[in-house]
Parts: C-alpha cells; sequence; structure tokens
C-alpha cells in the first residue's frame, strides 16, 4: 500500500544534539547556573549540527521550543530564514515536515532549551505554570487541587478502579524505565529500582508515588530536519519520517470530562488509524515506543489507545508481556522524563531517531526498524512514526 | 508560598456570588438546556449564546478522588483530599469531601453540596449522603 498523504516521508531527521543532562544536573543542585535556556539551546543545536555534518548556511527553517524567543534564538545562532515559529517537541516536528512538503523550507532546526530547575520554575502551587495555555492547570486551586501530578493522579485512581490495574503494576513503568537510563550513560537516574522500592516510596499526590513523577531539570535538545531527498544527499544516516498525525479533545477540558471518563483513548484511537495508515504500518511493525511520560500513567493509556493491547489488559500486558529492553515491547528506552531526562517531549525525539539509527549502545533495540512517538499532554493527541 | 487564588473571569464572578448566597449556580443553556462549567459565554453543546443561571440540586457521585501529601498553598497543609464530582446537572466539578469518608473506594459514592468558610469567602465542598454519624464535623460551616 502506498503512503497516505503529502507529508509521509516527505522529511528526514539527519542531525540531533543534546546538552550534558547529568552534568549541568550535577551543577545545579549545587547551586550552580551553568546556562540559561537560551544558552542549553545553543549548546544542543552546535551538537546536532555537528552530528549531522552541514554547515549553518544550509538551514532555511527555524523551530523554537516554547520556553525561548524565536527571534533572539534565531539571533543568537546567526539564522536568517525564510520559514520559522515556535512550537513544542511533537508540534515542532510535525510543523518541519509539513513546512518541508510545502516547499516552504528545505533544511529546519529545530532547538530547545530549559533552565526550569535552576530557574525554579513550578508545576504547582500559587505560580504554576501552564495555566495561559491549559486552564484546568489552575482553575481547581482554590480547592488546594494544583500540579499536573495531581491531574494525572484523579485519573489514574479511576482508571486503575474501572480498568482494574493495580499499583504495582503502574510501577512496572518506573521499574522498566530506570533500566533502560541504567544503561543510558546521559540519563539522570540510573540507579535500578523494584517494584518492592516503588511501593515503599512515598505518595505525592495519592494515588501516585514519587516514582511516577517526571523528573525536573535543565537542558536542552536539537534536531535538523531535511526535505527526504536533500536529506539523502547531505545527511550520514537520515532516519525518514513515515507519518504524523494528531487529535485534540477541548471539550470539557477543564472540567476534566475528556481525562475522567475515557482517558484521552479516543484521540489515540483517531490518532492510531491516521498515523498508521500514513505510513502504511501497524502496531504489530513497531520495534519500540517512546511516549511522553510526564507522568507514568502515559504508558498504559497508550498502549491501549494505540491497540498495542486491549482497553482494561495495559497492567496485564505491563506485567507479563513486558515494556522493557529485558523483555516485551521496549517503551522509552533511554529511559523517559522520569528517568533519562524532563525535556518536554524532546528528548523522546532524538531517542527514537538514535534507536533507528543503531547508534543507542547498551540499550540498542535489536533490529530496530520503526519507533512510534506518542504523547497526549492535556489530551493532545500525536503521534510521530520514525523508521528506515 | 502563597495561598490558592480564585480564576476570576466575567462569567466566574456570579458563580462565586451564588455560592456565597450557598445556592450554587451555573450558567443554563436557554436552547438547549445544557449546564456550563466553568461558566462561559456560549454552549458547548449547541453554540446558543443566551443562558440564564440556574441554582443546581447539589446532588452528585464522585467519580475519583486523590489525597495531596505535598503543600503547595499555604492554605492548604497536606494532607487533604480532592475529589471530582459529577454534578446531577452533569458537569463535573472539582471540590473537597469533608466529614466522613468511605472506607474503601470512594469512586460511585453519592454526595451532597456544602459550604464552608475558607479565608476570606464561601467555598463548595461535598459530605457523602449516606454520612457515618450525623454529628457536623469541626470546622464544618454548613
Ligand atoms: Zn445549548
Amino acid at each position: 500500500m502506498k503512503p497516505v498523504g503529502m507529508i509521509a516521508k516527505a522529511a528526514s531527521v539527519i542531525g540531533i544534539g543534546q546538552t550534558d543532562w547529568p552534568g549541568d544536573h550535577a551543577r545545579v543542585r549545587a547551586a550552580q547556573k551553568p546556562h540559561d535556556s537560551y544558552g542549553y539551546a545553543a549548546q544542543a543545536f552546535v551538537g546536532a549540527l555537528a552530528d549531522a555534518g552541514i554547515s549553518r548556511d544550509q538551514i532555511d527553517g527555524l523551530i523554537v521550543g516554547p520556553t525561548t524567543a524565536y527571534e533572539r534564538v534565531g539571533e543568537l545562532l546567526g539564522l536568517d530564514v525564510r520559514w520559522g515559529g515556535q512550537a513544542d517537541a511533537m508540534l515542532g516536528v510535525m510543523e518541519a515536515c509539513m513546512a518541508i512538503a510545502s516547499g516552504q523550507a528545505e533544511v529546519v532546526a529545530l532547538v530547545y532549551g530549559n533552565d526550569q530547575r535552576s530557574a525554579l520554575v513550578n508545576y504547582g502551587g500559587a505560580d504554576a505554570q501552564g495555566g495561559g495555555a491549559f486552564l484546568s492547570y489552575v482553575y481547581h486551586a482554590p480547592w488546594g487541587f494544583t500540579s499536573q501530578g495531581a491531574l494525572y493522579a484523579l485519573m489514574a485512581r479511576r482508571y486503575m478502579e474501572e480498568r482494574g490495574m493495580s499499583q504495582a503494576e503502574l510501577g512496572e513503568v518506573a521499574v522498566a524505565q530506570r533500566m533502560a537510563a541504567a544503561r543510558n550513560p546521559a540519563a539522570l537516574m540510573r540507579k535500578p529500582i523494584t517494584i518492592d522500592d516503588y511501593l515503599a516510596s512515598p505518595f505525592i499526590c495519592e494515588p501516585l508515588h514519587i516514582f511516577d513523577y517526571c523528573l525536573i531539570n535543565d537542558g536542552g535538545v536539537a534536531l535538523i530536519v531535511a526535505e527526504a531527498g536533500k536529506a539523502e544527499r547531505i545527511g550520514r544516516a537520515p532516519v525518514p519520517i513515515h507519518g504524523i498525525a494528531r487529535h485534540d479533545l477541548n471539550r470539557g477540558a477543564t472540567s476534566l470530562e475528556p481525562r475522567l471518563t475515557d482517558y484521552y483513548q479516543p484521540a489515540q484511537k483517531t490518532v492510531g488509524e491516521a498515523v498508521f495508515n500514513m505510513a502504511s504500518l501497524g502496531p504489530q511493525d513497531m520495534d519500540a515506543l517512546q511516549i511522553y511520560d510526564s507522568f507514568s500513567l502515559h504508558i498504559p493509556l497508550a498502549l491501549e489507545g494505540y491497540g498495542y493491547c486491549k482497553p482494561g489488559e495495559a497492567g496485564k500486558f505491563m506485567r507479563e508481556h513486558g515494556i522493557s529492553l529485558a523483555r516485551g515491547l521496549p517503551v522509552n528506552t533511554g529511559g523517559g522524563h522520569l528517568s533519562e531526562s524532563y525535556m518536554q517531549g524532546w528528548n523522546h525525539q532524538i531517542e527514537a531517531v538514535r534507536q533507528v539509527r543503531g547508534e543507542a549502545g547498551e540499550r540498542q533495540v535489536p533490529d530496530c526498524r520503526h519507533v512510534h512517538y506518542s504523547s497526549d499532554v492535556a489530551g493532545k493527541a500525536v503521534s510521530i512514526i520514525y523508521g528506515r | 508560598m502563597a495561598n490558592a487564588q480564585r480564576i476570576m473571569t466575567l462569567y466566574d464572578v456570579p458563580m462565586w456570588e451564588s455560592i456565597e448566597r450557598r445556592k450554587m449556580a451555573l450558567p443554563r443553556c436557554s436552547a438547549c438546556g445544557t449546564f456550563r462549567y466553568p461558566p462561559g459565554p456560549i454552549c458547548a453543546e449547541c453554540n446558543a449564546l443566551d443562558y440564564e443561571w440556574a441554582e443546581v440540586s447539589g446532588n452528585g457521585t464522585i467519580l475519583s478522588w486523590v489525597v495531596f501529601h505535598r503543600q503547595y498553598f499555604d492554605d492548604h497543609p497536606q494532607p487533604y483530599n480532592a475529589i471530582a464530582v459529577r454534578l446531577a446537572e452533569g458537569p463535573i466539578v472539582v471540590s473537597n469531601l469533608v466529614g466522613d469518608e468511605p472506607d474503601g473506594s470512594w469512586i460511585g459514592e453519592r454526595v451532597t453540596i456544602t459550604y464552608r468558610r475558607h479565608l476570606d469567602r464561601l467555598q463548595h465542598a461535598f459530605t457523602l449522603q449516606n454520612q457515618k454519624s450525623t454529628q457536623l464535623n469541626r470546622g464544618e460551616d454548613a
């Protein structure tokens, strides 16, 4: 079957870069300030450009992450371009592919830097971030209900009871991702944990334990995405983007309707059909998953939502089939947001690229042909398929 | 740290005034009868603009609950609970359960609205319809 849609395989990733996450984390914890968001973005960009082996002059498009101003990043990097903007990781990749497919740009740099840890950014409390974009993050504060963790805790409680997932089964996520991080020299949290460690760890917002929460650290990530033909000519190891799809649930978002009734899974079903159709592939063709994991719950929801297992069977799937590098379907092979680095979806993109290239070292998934990235932040579902 | 702040748009003000009167009201669509929460200028079901403020029954069912073990606000020392309640009128509201707590799961428990003083205002909270005791809890202002 022929791929559907003009952005299927229209663009390929030709370069990836990242900052020294563990090194900078140690420095920040020692009360130093290694860089600000722009400094991290700049470092990651230089790395991605070197990895691609191209010159800066070949870049004609620029996407910057939500934490930096578009013009200032362009100014700092010396990039005059014919197309650009600001986006999160998933929409950034999508927009770059759309710009390339429509002829607005040929080589796009995507650059993200975030000093959230050293800048003491809060995701809960009176100055919680994100309320401007998502009213649910701040609307329920008068009742003490704050933090994205609490939103997922509320969702997790109902999901676990309705679908029959145990706390220990949810713990499989943190344990598997820590195992991946242990094999990843660039990960922050590398000490293996067991299900018992997970169950004995403190609650933050019950039923979620501290190991269900993402890290908060400074850092940067960059990618260079090029038109597929050009990528073949100039790239050393191009990784084509086989499909991208998106579906946003906005109705009832603040009153938590799509979160608490169907756990965002209708959006994932729609996106799954679209992205697999576009790529002419199915869940059975995916060798690894990268799932946006601000909280562990994202993983069982995506496993069911995209058809990797039946609704209500994610707990059993994680426990019996497995989601680690040791067995089953490897998920978040770098350690994800829980154990590698909280780069707000950006680190998942470069981990997907690395796996398809076969450059993931000790954590390499054998013969990794296709990687499915999924996110469902606040009910905005996005999927990207990277492949050979 | 600081106290938790209310979001107070043009459409939230009448709701908080109704809570202050111990008769929580929400905008109800004049065309299709759908209640809006948070209060807003248009019906998400039928896109009718007209509405009237209608008092809610105060009856609902718990959809989910959490317990905070970390303090985020000066005015909410941990541990404390939060619940999501499906009101009889349709919308889901986030609130707190006061008084008796269920022994096992809270999901599906029927609850009724109450009002309690919080700093300089009244806020809604909910109590189980099947109270284990008839005695009002301390701090309760119902
Ligand atoms: Zn209506």
